[in-house]
């Protein structure tokens, strides 16, 4: 009997255990920090477990939590656009929630409330970490060193052969409107899940081994709304993607989707469809380059023949009066050279010059003086000359009067009937004295 | 100016001469005599380039039956 008292049913023993860990303060509406694992959404609900873990990785403490469908379809988006994650295994989160005790299932904690900020913290600090071990081993922007060729054109795909982000990026790059020629190949990988990285990193050195055969290699994931990015935030994906000797251009998300491969990836663009039109657009722009370098080809020669061509009949028409200016210049540079000798020997040849000058001027006087004087003097002989001429005197009325030939200055000298000869200035007559 | 035949030019190089001819056919001491010369490098190099940015249209379907068939 006393053995039958202490039985209780199972359903009661749980009901009193429910009692007694239900609906109390202290597990009531309480904040908790956990690790998401083993998480998935049936019937709207999304079941996962809790875990807590010490700093060795190990398991300290578990516990089965769900958020009902009606709590989830508000919690779900809000912590979405708050972090750009889904709620996904691996992720550190703060719950707000309650035990709950059910006779079957047992306990777990019903879940109303998420607090972002912390999850955004751990997330952003572990990337931290991340970038920080790579900066440290001098491989954080290997990458983004290097260079695309002018037009990448053999490009190596890694990506899932289902996934609809492959489609539209193959769809968006064969397809363009340019007919801009692309060569690519899939080196198939894993996209999702926790084996993502690893399986991109095999992806990797397969494409690694054909290097040569390629430009540069593009990480395509997409389409779907599971945004399970946070495998992406590995350290061995990092630093694969980063020491790859190929340039990598990623396109794994949406919009608010950032990993650390972010940070890495020598181009990060936003989804495949937009690598692929910045793929395309490389190639427009170098046809559109080759369209206007011909264009300026045909243009320059047509201009350098017409420049020429007017240069030779300037040439033409100016050619008779270049002689005359190449003298004129000439002529022009002898007076420069000239005036610049007289400024280059200065003041004493100057002085000396100005005596010169002045005794130029004394002789050139004196001469002058002298040839006056000798003039005059002249002058005044001739006007003697002219008052003693004998003709002066004739001009004046007097006349000569020769007998025989010689002059008679008296009567007496006369003999009656002489031959008388007179000289008058404008001639001479005869006559017989009486 | 010493040219490679067009076949052992990368595309980066081809681009590259391209420039420096349209610089140089712009430049004051274009030689007239050249100019034929360059006129002709740099429309081949064009001709070139296009050829194999492009693709035709025979290549292209062969292209994209390949990508199909890989899918």
């Amino acid at each position: 009997m006393n053995g039958r008292k202490n039985v209780m049913s199972l359903r009661g023993l749980m009901n009193v255990v429910g009692q007694l860990v239900q609906g109390r303060p202290e597990t009531s509406g309480v904040w908790v920090t956990a690790e998401l694992a083993d998480v998935a959404v049936r019937g709207g609900h999304c079941y996962m477990e809790l875990l807590e873990k010490d700093d060795g990785g190990r398991q300290i403490a578990r516990v089965r939590g769900c958020v009902w469908a009606n709590v989830y379809s508000r919690l779900a988006p809000y912590f979405f656009q708050q972090t750009g994650q889904q709620f996904a295994s691996g992720l550190k989160v703060m719950l707000r929630g309650s035990i709950s005790m059910h006779p079957v299932f047992g306990m777990s904690f019903v879940i109303d409330s998420v607090n972002p900020e912390y999850t955004m913290g751990d997330l952003l600090r572990r990337r931290r970490e991340i970038l920080e071990r790579l900066k440290r081993e001098g491989i954080l922007e290997m990458n983004r060193g290097l260079e695309w060729p002018l037009v990448p054109q053999r490009i190596a795909v890694i990506s899932s052969a289902g996934a609809a982000g492959y489609g539209d990026f193959m769809d968006q790059l064969m397809g363009n409107p340019a007919g801009i020629r692309f060569h690519t190949r899939l080196y198939e990988a894993v996209m999702q899940g926790a084996s993502a990285p690893a399986s991109i990193i095999a992806a990797l050195d397969r494409v690694a081994a054909d290097a040569h055969l390629w430009d540069g290699v593009v990480i395509i994931r997409g389409g779907g709304a599971t945004a399970d990015l946070q495998a992406y935030e590995d350290y061995e994906l990092a630093a694969s993607v980063a020491q790859f000797p190929l340039p990598v251009a990623i396109g794994i998300g949406h919009e608010r989707d950032i990993t650390v491969l972010d940070y890495i990836a020598n181009k990060r663009l936003k989804t495949p469809t937009a690598v692929a039109e910045w793929l395309v657009g490389l190639g427009e722009e170098m046809l559109g380059f080759l369209i206007s370098a011909g264009q300026r080809v045909l243009q320059i020669a047509t201009d350098r023949l017409a420049g020429h061509k007017q240069q030779l009949a300037q040439a033409e028409a100016l050619l008779p009066a270049a002689a005359m200016n190449a003298v004129e210049r000439a002529r022009a540079r002898l007076r420069s050279a000239t005036s610049m000798l007289s400024g280059v020997s200065g003041r004493k040849v100057q002085s000396q010059l100005a005596r010169l000058d002045m005794t130029l001027e004394a002789v050139g006087r004196a001469a002058s003086t002298v040839t006056s004087r000798e003039a005059d003097r002249l002058k005044a002989r001739e006007e003697l000359l002219a008052v003693l001429s004998p003709m002066a005197t004739l001009r004046r009325g007097y006349s000569i009067t020769r007998v025989g030939g010689k002059a008679v200055s008296s009567v007496a000298a006369i003999a009656p009937g002489a031959t008388v000869e007179t000289t008058l200035a404008d001639g001479t007559f005869l006559s017989t004295s009486h | 100016m010493e040219t490679k035949p067009m076949a052992e030019l990368t595309y980066n190089e081809a681009a590259a001469e391209l420039e420096s001819i349209l610089r140089l056919m712009q430049s004051d001491n274009c030689d007239i005599d050249r100019l034929a010369e360059l006129t002709r490098r740099a429309t081949a190099l064009i001709a070139e380039c296009r050829r194999r940015l492009t693709a035709t249209d025979q290549e292209l379907r062969a292209i994209l039956a390949e990508g199909d068939a890989e899918k």
